[in-house]
């Protein structure tokens, strides 16, 4: 109940409704007085409380008479108290005769099987009464019994058929109301809350929107500020440094002599080292800050193999080194950026051209797989609705395996930290930052994806790349992720 | 689309008369705020004080994105839920989609689906394109919520639904409250005459046990 207000009705609650609460008694009114016109019974509607509703009904000639005496005043009151009071019993209807013969027909009123109210017809005449019962006489030895007997004679009867059915048809009637009325008070109720829901989640989205733009705003800055510095402080000479260097290896200054060009060459290719590096580091500073922000839209994993393909077979062609793609072309919808997910591949791929001998291999392997069942994201819901999610829980795993060198199974784990070289001796082979895999593992992570190392039988390494299928990032952080557009 | 307003009025169809209420369909056709289906129905049990009436309401709610409100305001007191799917492989994501939502919800009213007696009916299992019965039963053994197998517009598999989700919410309430205790309402006599309000000919454990998967089987007996 922590989103809801406390004060909320709850619409779904099981409390009985107050039929004079869903009543109009203007209507009821007209509508027992239309009875009335009708049959000529009265009419009268209480509520399970006891609150008299309706009441429309003449006194009978023979009510007023046997009233004038003081003993029969008294045991109609009793009688009308008693039919107010009687348990229509487990039908839900009774007959409640009166000590002049005359009867009440009761009639629960019900909605929802509960009893919310009822109706009381009569006094009427059955049309078995042919005189007074004995009781009247009993009650006031004052009253003439005879007189009281013609005018008891003038009540029309009616069958027991007759006022079954004239009481069965008022309940229905009056049941239909109660249900419309109650109809009525749940879509009223129903239409509040949704208004004051929305409005709620609305200030809730506001407050969240002007933190978020604050936070933003403050990141921005120091994003900026950092930027200026290393573009400026750092890129503008180094830039100078690798263009007056480009122009003197290449004559424009005058001849070189061969040392002399081999130096300034040097000065070169450290200087492009450099940058690389510096590039590296800004990527790598805002990944870790959360300030390079992944354009993360609808996208496929193959047009991306495909252009890394494309981009490094020069490369590989120049080393001989065979490059292959195998992608079974298994469509699966990501959320990903595509163009730090096409960086992250052109990584690998042109670190296992590099690390691989002349005559070597190096393929890129993609396939949809199944997310297995636990997720692990999410605390006490794991295993919930798994029948319904796990249809839709896919992942793309791209194997970049090589025939290289291969990574020893002990330094696996190490090749994903900041700067980290396996081989760290001053005269090593290869080139390189040791930046690369680490902004590869961020780019990955920030995908909610994975990437490991594995050896690759019998000499190279395998790097395994796991990344969740848009429908799985959903199922992970449906707020974060925005449905595929439909 | 999955069937919910089917689903409620084949339970109003097949239910015994003295048992249910009138359906109220709560649609405001002008601009559609509201749309949802209640019917109320009325179980009796007994008790060693005597019969006792135990008062049902089953609520579909609406399956648009926008009434996420009206939705919430449905699940605050329910005291179990029936995710109706479309069994038709086309709707697979937005079934997904639809469960995420409940979940969501349920977080967002402080609850949980751990709290919640749950139960999922794939539906319109006449239709074509569908997943097949073997990979339902494949996929409910991956997952802990009861399985059930339905055609709400033939009314087949409406009532084991029904009283999948009855039982557990019955089990539900009965651990939370002590019902047995309080009441004096003995669990497998109370499901034996639901069974029978429901109009199911046969024996209530053969409607007890209707579904597939479902981790609630091993934890009721």
């Amino acid at each position: 109940m922590s989103a809801m207000e406390e004060n909320d009705e709850d619409v779904t609650a099981d409390a009985p409704i107050a039929l004079e609460d869903v009543v109009d008694r203007e209507a009821l009114d007209d509508l027992c007085r239309s009875m009335y016109g009708l049959f000529d019974i009265g009419v009268r509607v209480y509520s399970s409380q006891g609150v008299l509703l309706a009441n429309v009904a003449h006194e009978l000639d023979v009510c007023r008479f046997v009233n004038e005496t003081p003993g029969s005043r008294a045991a109609c009151g009793q009688t009308v108290s008693a039919a107010k009071n009687v348990d229509p019993g487990e039908s839900g209807e009774v007959q409640h005769t009166c000590f002049t013969g005359l009867a009440y027909r009761i009639v629960s009123l019900e909605h929802e099987g509960r009893r919310v109210g009822r109706i009381v017809l009569g006094p009427y005449a059955p049309d078995t009464l042919k005189e007074a019962a004995p009781a009247l006489a009993q009650t006031d030895k004052r009253l003439d019994v005879v007189q009281a007997n013609e005018r008891l004679a003038r009540v029309p009867r009616i069958g027991p058929v007759q006022i079954v059915r004239i009481g069965q048809h008022l309940k229905e009637t009056l049941e239909l109301i109660i249900f419309s009325s109650h109809k009525a008070w749940v879509t009223s109720k129903m239409h509040l809350y949704s208004v004051r829901e929305s409005y709620r989640e609305l200030q809730e989205k506001t407050v969240r929107l002007e933190q978020t733009l604050a936070r933003l705003k403050e990141v921005d800055r120091l994003k900026s500020n950092f930027l200026a510095t290393m573009s400026h402080e750092l890129r503008t000479p180094l830039t100078s440094i690798i263009g007056y260097s480009e122009m003197l290896a290449e004559g424009i200054a005058g001849p070189l002599q061969g040392e002399q060009e081999e130096y300034v060459r040097t000065i070169h290719t450290k200087g492009e080292q450099l940058l690389r590096l510096i590039m590296g580091l800004l990527d790598l500073s805002k990944l870790e800050s959360g300030t390079m922000s992944l354009r993360q839209a609808p996208s496929s994993i193959s047009p991306i193999l495909k252009e890394v393909m494309s981009t490094l077979t020069p490369v590989a062609r120049k080393k001989e080194v065979e490059l292959v793609l195998d992608d079974d072309a298994e469509v699966c919808e990501l959320a990903a950026d595509a163009e730090r997910l096409r960086q992250v591949f052109i990584n690998l791929v042109d670190n296992a051209v590099k690390f691989t001998p002349k005559g070597g291999r190096v393929s890129m392997i993609a396939r949809v797989k199944d997310v297995p069942a636990a997720r692990g994201d999410d605390d006490d819901d794991d295993d919930d609705g798994m029948i319904i999610l796990v249809p839709m829980m896919k992942a793309v795993e791209v194997r970049v395996a090589d025939t290289g060198i291969g990574i020893p199974a002990s330094e696996r784990t190490k090749v994903f930290d900041a700067f980290y070289q396996v081989d760290s001796s001053s005269t090593r082979e290869y080139g390189g930052t040791g930046l690369g895999l680490s902004i590869v593992k961020r780019i990955i992570d920030a995908h909610g994806g994975t990437v490991r190392v594995e050896g690759n039988d019998p000499n190279g390494t395998v790097f395994v790349v796991t990344l969740p299928s848009a429908q799985t990032r959903r199922a992970a952080l449906p707020s974060r992720v925005p449905p595929a557009p439909t | 689309m999955s069937g919910k307003t089917t689903n409620l009025k084949a339970l109003h169809e097949l239910t015994r008369q003295d048992s249910r209420g009138r359906l109220m369909t709560l649609e405001t056709k002008d601009d559609r705020t509201l749309f949802f289906d209640m019917l109320p129905l009325v179980f009796k049990a007994d008790s060693k004080d005597g019969a006792m009436n135990l008062r049902v309401k089953v609520f579909t709610v609406p399956g648009q994105v926008v009434h996420a409100s009206t939705r919430k305001l449905v699940l605050q007191g329910a005291d179990a839920v029936a995710f109706i799917a479309d069994s038709q492989i086309s709707e697979t994501e937005n079934n997904a989609a639809s469960f995420l939502d409940l979940r969501e919800n349920l977080k967002a009213l402080g609850r949980s689906m751990r709290d919640v007696p749950c139960i999922i009916q794939f539906n319109k299992r006449d239709l074509t394109g569908v997943r097949t019965d073997l990979e339902i039963d494949d996929l409910a053994l991956r997952g802990k919520e009861p399985v059930y197998k339905a055609s709400a517009v033939h009314g087949r598999g409406v009532i084991e639904s029904f009283f999948g989700l009855l039982e557990g919410a019955w089990r539900k309430l009965d651990t939370v409250h002590d019902l047995t205790e309080k009441l004096h309402i003995e669990p497998d006599a109370f499901l034996a005459k639901a069974a029978e309000s429901l109009g199911y000919p046969g024996r209530w454990r053969e409607l007890s046990d209707a579904h597939v998967g479902g981790q609630l089987k091993a934890g009721r007996r």
